[in-house]
C-alpha cells in the first residue's frame, strides 16, 4: 500500500513539473515538458501492474520458487512506449533547432509576432 | 486459421513495403516515383480485395491472429464491413493525392523522403483502422502522426516549422494522455483486447464508473485527432503548411480515422458498460448516454465555429481548413444522435450510416478542393483571395472540378454530399430532434455563404495571370468524376454504409467472431 501511496505522489509531482515546462515561453522547456510527461506516462503504465510478485521471467526458474509474479505485460507496453517516446522527442528536438534557424529564437513569444503572415507560402 | 485471413494484413504489408522500397530507392527518383504509384495502386487494389473478401464472409468478420496467436492474448487485426468501408476512403483519396504529388512537388526534394513517409502514413492508417488491440491502436496512431509531423513541415519555412511545432508538441501530449487512458483500461478490465474488454463489460465484471472516465480520456485524443471543437486549434495552421496532397489526406483520412476510433471504440466495444449517472442531460445508464450530449456540444461548436471562421478567412487554405472542421461537425452530429438512440436499434444504425455517408463524401470533395487549392498555388502563385480572380475564364476543365466538389459539399442533387446532408437531416427528422435539425440547418446555411464567397473571389472577377497545370486538373477531374459516380449510383454505396453501420453496433458479432477464432 505505501508503494501505491508513494507512486501516485511521485506520478503527481512528475505530471506537475512536466505541465508547469510545457507553459514556459523556451521551446526547449516545452521539449522538456513532454518528455517529462511521457515518462511519467511511462511509470504510470508500470504502477498499472501492481506491486505484489517478483520478477516475471525469474520467479519459478532456477530456484527462485514459484510465487506470485508481476503482470509482465504492461513492462512490454511500457518498452513498445519508450521507444516510440524517444523517436518523438529526438524529432522534437531537430525541429526546435530548425524553428531556431528559420525564426533566429525559440522564444514562443517573439514566434508568434513573428509569424503575423499567415499566409502559407508554399514556395513554387 | 485459415489462409484467406491473409487478405487482412495484404493493404498493411503492400503498404509497409513501398514504403521501405521508396525509401531505398531515393537515388533513382523516376524509379522511386513509379514505384510509389505502383504501391498506391496495389494498396488500392489490396484494400479492395479484402473489402470483397469481408462482403464474401458469411459471418462479415475476417479476424487475423499476428504470430498465430489468439485473442485475448495474442494482437488480432479484424476486419469487417466498417473497417472496410474506412480503408476504401483512404484508398480513393490516398491514391488520388499521391498521383497529384508526383505532378505537384519539386521532384529533387521530395525523391529524399516525401514518397516513403507518404506510404508510412497510409502504413498507420490501415493499421489504426485494422487492429482490435487498444494499445496497437495507439502504435499505429504513432505511425501515422509520426509520418504526418515530418510532412507538415515538409518546406521547412518560417511558417511550416511553426506550424510543425504546435502540431507536434500537441499530438505528442496526446499520445501521453492516450497511453494514460489505455494503461487505465487495462489496469481496471485486465485486457486489452476490444473484443474482449467489450466482453467483460457485458459480463458486469468490470467497475464501470472508473471505465467511463477513463473512456472519457480516451476521447479526448480521438476528438484532437478528428479536430472536433474544442480541440480544434492545431487544424488552420497545419492545413495551411502541409503541401496540398498533403492536407488532402490529413483532412480526408487522418481525420476519419478519428471519426472512426470514436465509432468502433465507443459504439461497438464500450457500449456494454452502464452505470448509474445523475447527470444534466443524460438520460439512461449506458454510456453512450453519457456521450450524446457531449459529442451533440462538441458538433454544435464545431459547426459554428468552423462556419464563422471559414466566412473569415484571407485565403483558400484557412477557408477549407475551417470547412473541414465544420464538416466534421456534421458528422459527429448523427453521432450525437445516434448515441443517445437505442441500442442496436434502426435509429442507431440509421444515424451511424449517415455518419458514414458524410464521412464518404467529406473524404472525396474535401480532398478534391484541398488539391484545387494546390493547382491553385502552381497556377497563380499564391491561395490569397486577395491575388485571386476569374480563373473560370483561364481555365474551365479547373473551375468545374472546383465548383462539383463545392456542390457535393453543400449538397446539391445528384452529387454524393445530396445524400449526406439528406440522411443527416432525415436523422434529426426521425429522433424528433428540433435542435439537431436548427444546427444541421444553420450549418448548411454557413456553407453555403463561405463557398459562394470562395467561389466568388476565385473564379470570378478580372482575370488574373495563370499558368495551365492541365496534369494536375487531371487528377481533380477524375475525383469530381467520382462524386458524380458516388450520387448517381448510390444504391451500393448506401448499401456498404449500412453494412458499416451495422457491424459497428453488432457489439455480440463482433466479440463471438474474435474470441472463438482457434477456440
Amino acid at each position: 500500500m505505501t508503494a501505491s501511496f508513494v507512486m501516485a505522489a511521485v506520478l503527481g509531482l512528475l505530471y506537475a513539473l512536466g505541465t508547469f515546462l510545457l507553459l514556459r515561453r523556451d521551446v526547449v522547456r516545452v521539449v522538456w515538458g513532454i518528455t517529462i510527461i511521457s515518462q511519467a506516462t511511462n511509470t504510470y503504465l508500470v504502477t498499472m501492474g501492481g506491486f505484489a510478485g517478483s520478477v516475471p521471467v525469474l520467479a519459478g526458474h532456477g530456484g527462485h520458487g514459484g510465487g506470485a509474479v508481476q503482470d509482465p505485460l504492461v513492462q512490454a507496453l511500457v518498452l513498445t512506449a519508450i521507444v516510440i517516446g524517444f523517436g518523438t522527442t529526438a524529432f522534437a528536438l531537430v525541429l526546435t533547432y530548425r524553428v531556431y534557424e528559420e525564426h533566429g529564437t525559440i522564444d514562443l513569444q517573439a514566434l508568434g509576432e513573428d509569424g503575423a503572415d499567415i499566409d502559407g507560402g508554399e514556395p513554387r | 486459421m485459415s489462409h484467406p485471413a491473409h487478405v487482412v494484413v495484404a493493404p498493411l504489408l503492400v503498404a509497409l513495403l513501398t514504403a521501405v522500397t521508396t525509401l531505398l530507392a531515393r537515388s533513382f527518383p523516376r524509379l522511386q516515383r513509379g514505384l510509389s504509384v505502383l504501391g498506391g495502386v496495389g494498396y488500392a487494389a489490396a484494400v479492395a480485395a479484402l473489402a470483397a473478401a469481408v462482403t464474401g464472409d458469411a459471418d462479415g468478420y475476417i479476424v487475423y491472429a499476428l504470430s498465430g496467436w489468439d485473442a485475448p492474448f495474442g494482437i488480432v487485426l479484424v476486419a469487417d464491413a466498417l473497417s472496410a468501408f474506412f480503408l476504401i476512403i483512404a484508398a480513393i483519396v490516398g491514391v488520388a493525392a499521391l498521383v497529384f504529388s508526383v505532378g505537384y512537388l519539386d521532384r529533387e526534394t521530395a525523391a529524399l523522403s516525401y514518397h516513403s513517409l507518404f506510404h508510412f502514413m497510409l502504413v498507420g492508417v490501415t493499421g489504426a483502422l485494422l487492429t482490435g488491440d487498444l494499445f496497437n491502436l495507439f502504435v499505429w496512431f504513432e505511425v501515422m502522426l509520426m509520418a504526418s509531423y515530418v510532412l507538415v513541415v515538409y518546406y521547412s519555412g518560417p511558417e511550416h516549422t511553426r506550424a510543425a511545432l504546435h502540431y507536434t508538441v500537441l499530438n505528442l501530449l496526446g499520445g501521453a494522455v492516450m497511453l494514460l487512458a489505455v494503461g487505465g483500461l487495462y489496469a481496471v478490465t485486465g485486457t486489452l483486447n476490444m473484443a474482449d474488454m467489450a466482453h467483460r463489460l457485458a459480463e458486469g465484471a468490470v467497475d464501470p464508473a472508473p471505465v467511463l472516465g477513463l473512456s472519457a480520456l480516451l476521447f479526448t485524443v480521438f476528438a484532437l485527432k478528428a479536430g472536433i471543437v474544442p480541440f480544434q486549434f492545431w487544424v488552420p495552421d497545419a492545413y495551411r503548411a502541409a503541401p496540398a496532397p498533403v492536407t488532402a489526406v490529413l483532412a480526408g483520412v487522418v481525420k476519419k480515422v478519428g471519426i472512426y476510433a470514436i465509432v468502433r471504440v465507443y459504439f461497438t466495444v464500450l457500449s456494454a458498460g452502464e452505470v448509474a449517472l445523475d447527470l444534466p442531460f443524460v438520460a439512461g445508464d449506458s454510456y453512450l448516454a453519457f456521450f450524446g450530449p457531449v459529442m451533440f456540444a462538441m458538433a454544435v461548436g464545431s459547426i459554428l465555429l468552423g462556419g464563422v471562421g471559414a466566412v473569415n478567412q484571407p485565403d483558400m487554405d484557412g477557408l477549407l481548413a475551417y470547412s473541414s472542421i465544420g464538416q466534421i461537425g456534421f458528422i459527429v452530429l448523427p453521432l450525437a444522435v445516434a448515441a443517445t438512440a437505442p441500442y442496436g436499434g434502426s435509429l442507431m444504425t440509421f444515424a451511424i450510416t449517415a455518419a458514414l455517408v458524410y464521412s464518404l463524401n467529406h473524404g472525396l470533395a474535401k480532398g478534391l478542393l484541398f488539391l484545387s487549392s494546390g493547382v491553385t498555388r502552381r497556377a497563380v502563385g499564391s491561395t490569397d483571395f486577395a491575388d485571386l480572380g476569374g480563373l473560370s475564364e483561364r481555365d474551365p476543365a479547373f473551375a468545374g472540378a472546383f465548383f462539383l466538389g463545392v456542390l457535393a459539399l453543400i449538397g446539391i442533387p445528384p452529387l454524393s454530399g445530396f445524400f449526406g446532408k439528406f440522411l443527416v437531416f432525415d436523422t434529426g427528422v426521425r429522433a424528433g430532434s428540433t435542435p439537431v435539425l436548427a444546427l444541421a440547418l444553420v450549418g448548411a446555411v454557413f456553407t453555403v455563404a463561405y463557398f459562394s464567397r470562395a467561389w466568388n473571389r476565385t473564379f470570378w472577377g478580372d482575370p488574373v495571370e495563370y499558368d495551365p497545370q492541365p496534369r494536375l486538373v487531371a487528377v481533380l477531374a477524375v475525383l469530381a468524376v467520382g462524386l458524380v459516380v458516388v450520387g448517381v449510383g448510390f444504391e451500393p454505396v448506401v448499401a456498404g454504409a449500412e453494412a458499416a453501420a451495422e457491424a459497428a453496433v453488432n457489439r455480440s458479432g463482433y466479440v463471438d467472431a474474435v474470441l472463438e477464432v482457434g477456440a
